[in-house]
């Protein structure tokens, strides 16, 4: 080991997940989790395959991952890899739910259950990605949810571990992704107001190194960095 | 007028499901536990807090429908240090609490089981507007909940189904009495067949959100002016005195 503290990040290997490893990999040993294309990772960066549509399953390997290379504490577990269908209510069916539950809430409640000892080993803190739809959207009801429950995780976790394990949540705006894609969702000409992954990662490291329970990452962000002169 | 109560075997359920066939409804009243029926009740058995189970299900609620009023109740927690509970249990209850009323909407919906003018009633929690440390994956499941809710508001309207959701504070049931910390005062919890009537007189006024009682109103003014305050209240009042976990 390099000495660096360690970051896990999961779906850490396209969109917003891979953006923040470039990010974090000169000051941190990183873990990423994906399913399976690892093309410019970071080097160094060490890869664990885990699919998240099996939350216990996903637990199960990366746990033994992290303890195959001798990693017995976590500096960041940042919780960012999603999925989600774009559909109304009338449009969603069984399958669609359980995927998006399963992906970004069960997966994440398993993996802070699994992973806490080794945040409190390290001193570390917990950063979920959640989402500007957790407050609700018609189009995504499924995702919506998924994501005001991790915002419910977060808000409870963090007085819960008060003193022990830092607790924080990110929720992007929209962001230029592969996710929309997979979605089903053509944002069309409104992507060009989107945030490109890599400013979006700019904005997460950044606060990720503030005490701020919970932040939203949309206008305000865009207009600091228009304002500052970074790519946007 | 027809209704489907999950969760009907105790509790809210249970005074719902009353409150609905004294008001001359009928109920085709779901549990995991068997219920005796009636010439108003048609009791069916499932757990919801298994896919299996509910996938087996959903034919026949769809062929027992339509329904007029429909209350998603059915719900467990897990108290507790985070840590020490274990994930089959977190599993269950995010599956029942969260995912089976979702996965239930959509499939009610879809078939074309919930008539024109149906109230579609989702009972969230109180934590939603306080958190709730010592209960962190019971408190996400119902804000999960909550959310879908609001999300499924405006088109649920535009096909003249009526979506509310309720924010108890806690109960006086057998299953509040199991997760409250010890010595917590049992006399100042909600009645469940006084918070069943609440629920049934928002639902014809076609409210959106019900805060019942002053308990509930109050955690929510608290929670959205001093959401951080509110949340290590919690913390001190119940996470610090749980002397046991119960899931």
């Amino acid at each position: 080991m390099s000495g660096l503290p360690t970051a896990l990040i999961t779906g850490g290997t396209s969109g917003i997940g891979l953006a923040l490893a470039h990010r974090l990999a000169g000051t941190h040993d990183l873990f990423l989790t994906g399913r399976g294309e690892r093309t410019g990772l970071p080097k160094d960066a060490g890869f664990i395959k885990a699919d998240l549509s099996m939350p216990g399953e996903a637990a199960d390997r990366i746990e033994a991952a992290l303890r195959q290379a001798d990693v017995g504490a976590l500096s960041k577990l940042v919780l960012n890899a999603g999925t989600g269908t774009y559909a109304a209510v009338g449009a969603e069916d069984a399958a669609m739910i359980r995927r998006t539950l399963d992906v970004n809430l069960a997966a994440s409640v398993l993996l802070a259950h699994r992973l806490a000892p080794f945040l409190e080993a390290g001193g570390g803190r917990l950063v979920l990605i959640g989402s500007v739809a957790y407050k609700g959207s018609g189009n995504m009801p499924a995702y919506a949810a998924s994501k005001a429950g991790l915002a419910g995780l977060a808000r409870s976790l963090r007085a819960e571990w008060s003193g022990r394990i830092g607790v924080q949540i990110i929720h992007p705006g929209p962001t230029r992704t592969p996710m929309h894609e997979k979605a089903g969702y053509v944002p069309g000409r409104l992507e060009r107001l989107f945030f490109p992954a890599d400013a979006m990662a700019d904005e997460i490291a950044r606060l990720m190194e503030t005490d701020r329970p919970r932040a939203t990452v949309m206008i305000g962000a865009r207009l600091r960095r228009l304002l500052s002169g970074k790519a946007s | 007028m027809k209704a489907l109560v999950t969760g009907a075997a105790a509790g809210l359920g249970s005074a719902l499901t009353n409150s609905l066939v004294s008001d001359g409804g009928s109920v085709v009243a779901i549990d995991r536990d068997a219920l005796s029926g009636g010439e108003k009740i048609a009791p069916l058995v499932a757990d919801l807090s298994d896919r299996a189970s509910v996938d087996a299900l959903l034919p026949r609620i769809v062929a027992a429908g339509p329904y007029d009023f429909v209350v998603h109740n059915a719900g467990i927690s897990a108290t507790g240090p985070f840590e020490q509970i274990p994930e089959e249990a977190y599993r269950r209850l995010l599956t029942l609490n969260a995912e089976t009323p979702m996965v239930m909407t959509a499939a009610l919906l879809r078939a074309g089981s919930l008539a024109r003018g149906a109230h579609l009633v989702f009972i969230s929690s109180l934590s939603h507007a306080t958190g709730y440390p010592g209960g962190a994956v019971y408190a996400a499941s119902k804000d999960a909940l909550a959310v879908y809710a609001k999300s499924i508001r405006a088109e649920m309207r535009r096909r003249g189904i009526h979506v509310m959701t309720v924010f108890p504070g806690p109960l006086r049931t057998g299953h509040a009495e199991r997760h409250a910390p010890p010595g917590a005062r049992a006399e100042r919890r909600m009645e469940p067949p006084e918070l069943a009537r609440r629920i049934i007189r928002a639902a014809h006024r076609r409210r959106r959100v019900l805060y019942p009682g002053p308990q509930a109103r109050i955690g929510r003014v608290a929670g959205f002016l001093a959401p951080g305050l509110t949340t290590r209240f919690m913390r001190r009042n119940i996470f610090e005195k749980l002397d046991r976990t119960v899931y």
